[in-house]
């Protein structure tokens, strides 16, 4: 059999009763060229009319804040900010004291009890990452900025998951209450970080306790969220089970939902700290110092020490990510069993181990060790001297790799992105009103299409409806060229546990290191507007795809896998027929989830020459116009919105054919 | 001045509670390391007659450069020890009234900040003159005037803006627009002068430069937003393309919005300002005199940011440097 006809049949299944004409792709199709033929007939003839704009409302956020500055500041200020300031001292201290503790044990006992946490908790591999991570901050000098970013990680985990892991486990209790905090985390994951710094100043002033606060809003998403996917996944049985033989709700929560989602707890607390990392740059432009310090002003004076740095905060996500994902592992009660027996030994290795801790750190005092890794035992020179003479090498305009990537990005520019930009900045408002919309109903229906409808108008009544075009068409190609990657990756790593391998590492670079780091040399390479922002956006977003496929593909039933093989199929109809459609849910998923990891940095690409949205919120903070920052904020809350529930309908809806 | 005995004092009793949180979370094997931290108490106060001095570097290198002199100037001199913190632009005003940060010794006129911090709340204290003077323009590198003598003005630009033509700007020639964090005022004047250039937004200031100089570097014509003081200028070989003189009510933030004939000239001039908290001024630490005479020029804030950022010198040690060989400088700001 010809693969294009193995194509034609695993689409089969969904559409085959409808005619062709009713297909969802021949109908969005259809849709798109009437768009064109009216953007054709009228170009430029209708933008967003002044009359539909409500011009005034940057300026009340203006007001808005001017407002809290002079009460804030005013000789006399309200209660309210007296809380604020408690808070922000409390944490401020916080912090102090966990560096100042990582400080005092010196370099040989931090690493040391940080090893042995490890190994009590996680086992071998776990404390083997976490020694690696220790010396690699020693050897890029980098030991006390790093012991700076664990402190505030400590503290901003540690207050995420307080009120996230409370939230997720009511959250997956409560269906209202799920449905009620779902939007609010929403506008927390999407709403980007530059809005929201200055509000955040006003109330906790600068320095440690306002660069928690902002990773805070970021990290504590992902801990209610999987909390609650934990607390739900909880067989029904086993619950009627506890509840039949009489357990109170509180013994049923106690005994037997916590315990059995405590594996899915301890990885939203995996998730929790990535996300929380992901924040240390823009923490550090608050006062939140340590490493996102080093990086900011090394991508001005210094690139190949931000370089350095962004490594430090990668090695340390993943020694992090390794070893939360080994306790999870191990603690999960479903694997693990413990006898009385087995409980005595493990709490002997307990108290022996912080023998041994106690001891290092008595040594390392007695014998003078200092709190900070010496300077000069490190290899920062040697490291920098290398890093830079490789970037010098790579961004060679001279060197061949340019006269690659340079035509390169002039094609994706020129032939790909300027016509779409085009396209949607000037067709009529209305056509590409109705357009989105009909398209959003074609693809998933009724209420997905409202929303589309309410949101796309929303974006052009608060006046920002050529910057979002702009943005909307870089998320599409940026989202066509994730999808494209990570799903092609993700199935290669299903089917091939050598790619899986490779991949990982490569995906936790890229989700973790700061994107400057490699965007700002990279713009060398493809000196073009838009581009390296894309690029930035899709090497950040397409890991999330290849993840999300890569499992989706794999926990096909090896039952089905098995049958068709007995029939005859080959490993490429397996994959074709059998597998894709039964993932597509999953990959659906990924695609949903790749959108929005798109949006998360419209702001990085406006930091690299993108325009649209991202240059008004950069704007924003840092010329001081916060409503202007403030409202481009909201118009990518808008687009992320009615993206996020087209995508997600797509989903329930395969789902429903496919059962 | 003693600062810090009353900020022990407060982490003292701070640490009880945050100890019992502590403990709670990380459980009983790290118990046996807490007690150790109780017992050493480990707190150390380093009591000075200067205290402690905050000062704000911004991600610029001539920022890291004026800090990083007055730092050695303020410990070598006077012992004072000097804390640094990166706090961003805007935020570090709010940072300044909370008497977070004592001083900010480059500030690029941030004049609805001065409205509402320096004017109106009187919490941050405009000191003014830095001896620095910030200048923005448009530039192009030299080796362009060989060929195009008539670049030196804008009026050499009308007619040839094809030069500045590429693959991104079509027709047009490209002309590389500023930070969005920067005052500017380009598509308004490419539209006032009538030149044939595409503003083309390139974001923040690493990024500009790594589009300039990937042009530089090849020899290619490029016009673009940049300013003085700033290292680079000289190791670019960079020069300015005089713009219509300066107007009466000229304006040059376009953001302001409004009658768009009032950005029809160039760049002001102005001197750069040092702004301090008012806490720091009433706390009367000897640095502020320091601080209040601090100066210097353009020159000599380009040569240390050029060995800091071009020639990859420590800070700290660059600043000695330059400290030591203008020994008379230094000794101005010390009377």
């Amino acid at each position: 059999m010809s693969v294009a006809a193995a194509g034609i049949e695993t689409a089969a299944p969904v559409l085959s009763h409808r005619p062709w004409w009713r297909g969802k792709i021949v109908q969005t199709a259809g849709i798109v060229a009437l768009m064109y033929l009216a953007y054709r007939a009228w170009a430029l003839e209708y933008p967003w009319p002044a009359r539909l704009t409500w011009s005034a409302l940057p300026a009340h956020f203006d007001d808005f804040q001017t407002w809290l500055l002079d009460q804030r500041n005013a000789e006399d200020p309200s209660f309210v900010f007296a809380i604020f300031d408690a808070f922000a001292t409390f944490v401020d201290n916080l912090v102090a004291w966990f560096d100042e503790l990582l400080l005092w044990l010196t370099w040989v006992g931090t690493t040391a009890a940080g090893t042995v946490v490890a190994l009590r908790f996680g086992g071998w591999r776990a404390a083997a990452w976490v020694i690696a991570a220790f010396a690699a901050f020693a050897v890029m000098g980098l030991w006390e900025e790093s012991m700076q970013t664990i402190a505030l990680m400590l503290a901003a985990v540690g207050l995420s998951l307080l009120v996230g892991i409370p939230l997720g486990i009511v959250a997956g209790l409560s269906d209202r209450f799920l449905r009620t905090i779902t939007p609010v985390l929403d506008v927390m994951q999407i709403v980007p970080a530059f809005a929201y710094l200055m509000p955040v100043v006003i109330l906790f002033s600068v320095g440690p306790g306002a660069a928690v606060v902002s990773t805070m809003i970021y990290a504590i998403p992902p801990a209610v969220r999987i909390t609650a996917l934990g607390i739900r996944r909880v067989p029904a049985n086993t619950v009627e089970a506890a509840t039949s033989m009489g357990s109170t709700r509180g013994q049923l929560l106690g005994k037997v939902q916590l315990p059995l989602s405590r594996r899915m707890i301890l990885l939203g607390v995996n998730q929790t700290i990535l996300f929380a990392l992901s924040m240390v740059v823009i923490a550090g432009l608050i006062g939140g110092g340590g490493l996102g310090d080093v990086v900011t002003s090394g991508l001005y004076s210094n690139p190949a020490l931000a370089i350095l740095a962004g490594v430090a905060i990668v090695i340390l996500a993943m020694a992090l990510d390794r070893s939360t994902e080994a306790i999870a592992d191990r603690t999960d009660p479903t694997r693990r069993h413990l006898t009385d027996a087995g409980r005595r030994r493990l709490r002997l290795t307990t108290i022996a181990l912080a023998v041994v801790v106690s001891g290092v750190v008595v040594l390392a005092k007695v014998f003078g060790a200092a709190a900070i890794y010496p300077e000069t035992a490190t290899a920062q020179e040697w490291l920098l001297e290398r890093t830079q003479a490789w970037l010098d090498y790579v961004t060679d305009p001279a060197n061949f790799v340019f006269n690659i990537t340079e035509p390169i990005g002039t094609f994706i520019l020129v032939d790909i992105f300027q016509p779409l930009q085009q396209f949607l900045i000037e067709a009529p408002w209305f056509t590409t009103v109705l357009g989105l919309t009909a398209i959003a109903f074609v693809v998933s229906g009724l209420r997905p299409a409202l929303t589309t409808l309410a949101m796309v108008l929303s974006i052009g009544v608060m006046g920002m409806w050529e910057p979002a075009m702009d943005t909307f068409s870089q998320v599409l190609v940026a989202t066509a060229l994730t999808v494209l990657i990570g799903v092609a990756l993700g199935v290669w790593a299903a089917e091939s546990k050598t790619v899986s391998r490779v991949l990982r590492p490569v995906n936790d670079v890229l989700q973790t290191m700061p994107q400057l780091i490699y965007i700002i040399p990279f713009i060398y390479l493809m000196p073009v507007s838009i581009v390296p922002g894309i690029v930035a956006s899709v090497l950040y977003a397409f890991p999330v795809v290849v993840r999300l496929v890569e499992r989706g593909v794999r926990d096909v039933a090896p039952e089905t896998v098995e049958a068709a093989s007995a029939f005859g199929a080959t490993r490429r109809q397996v994959l074709m027929k059998v597998k894709l459609p039964l993932a597509s849910d999953a990959i659906m998923l990924g695609v949903n989830q790749g959108i929005i990891m798109v949006l998360a940095v419209v702001v990085i690409g406006g930091l690299v020459g993108s325009g649209g949205l991202g240059y008004l919120v950069a704007q924003g903070l840092v010329r001081g116009e916060f409503g202007l920052g403030v409202v481009a904020s909201l118009a990518i809350l808008a687009l992320g919105i009615a993206l996020d529930r087209v995508t997600q309908a797509t989903r329930r809806d395969q789902r429903g054919a496919v059962a | 001045m003693n600062k810090t005995g009353s900020v022990d004092k407060e982490e003292g009793s701070m640490s009880k509670r945050v100890r019992a949180r502590f403990t709670l979370l990380l459980g009983a094997s790290l118990a046996a390391v807490i007690g150790l931290v109780v017992s050493g108490g480990a707190l150390g106060s380093s009591a000075q007659s200067c205290g402690t001095v905050t000062l704000n570097e911004q991600a610029w290198a001539g920022s890291t450069a004026n800090t990083y002199v007055v730092k050695y100037v303020l410990e070598s001199k006077l012992g004072c020890s000097v804390k640094i913190t990166k706090v961003t632009e805007i935020p570090v005003f709010q940072a300044m009234a909370d008497g977070k940060v004592d001083a900010v010794l480059e500030d690029w006129n941030h004049v609805a900040q001065y409205k509402q911090f320096v004017a109106k709340q009187k919490s941050v204290v405009l000191v003014r003159a830095n001896g620095l003077v910030g200048h923005i323009g448009w530039f192009i590198p030299k080796y362009l005037l060989k060929q195009y003598p008539q670049f030196k003005t804008w009026r050499g630009l009308k007619g040839k803006e094809s030069v500045f033509k590429t693959a991104e700007s079509g027709s047009q020639g490209m002309f590389l627009g500023g930070d969005p964090s920067y005052v500017q005022k380009d598509k308004e004047l490419i539209e006032l002068l009538g030149l044939d250039f595409k503003h083309v937004t390139v974001g923040a200031e690493p990024a500009e430069v790594a589009r300039f100089t990937q042009q530089i570097k090849q020899k290619k014509p490029v016009i673009f937003y940049w300013w003085t003081p700033q290292y680079l200028n000289q190791q670019l070989n960079l020069a300015e393309v005089k713009l219509p003189a300066r107007i009466k009510g000229c304006q040059d933030d376009a953001s302001a919005g409004g009658d768009i004939k009032k950005y029809k000239c160039a760049y002001a001039a102005d001197p750069l300002n040092k702004l301090f908290s008012k806490k720091f001024i009433q706390s009367g630490s000897p640095a502020v005199k320091v601080l209040r005479n601090f100066k210097w020029s353009n020159a000599d804030q380009n040569l240390v940011a050029k060995w800091i950022a071009g020639d990859k010198v420590k800070p700290e040690k660059a600043a000695e440097k330059w400290v030591k060989a203008n020994a008379a400088k230094v000794n101005a700001w010390l009377k």
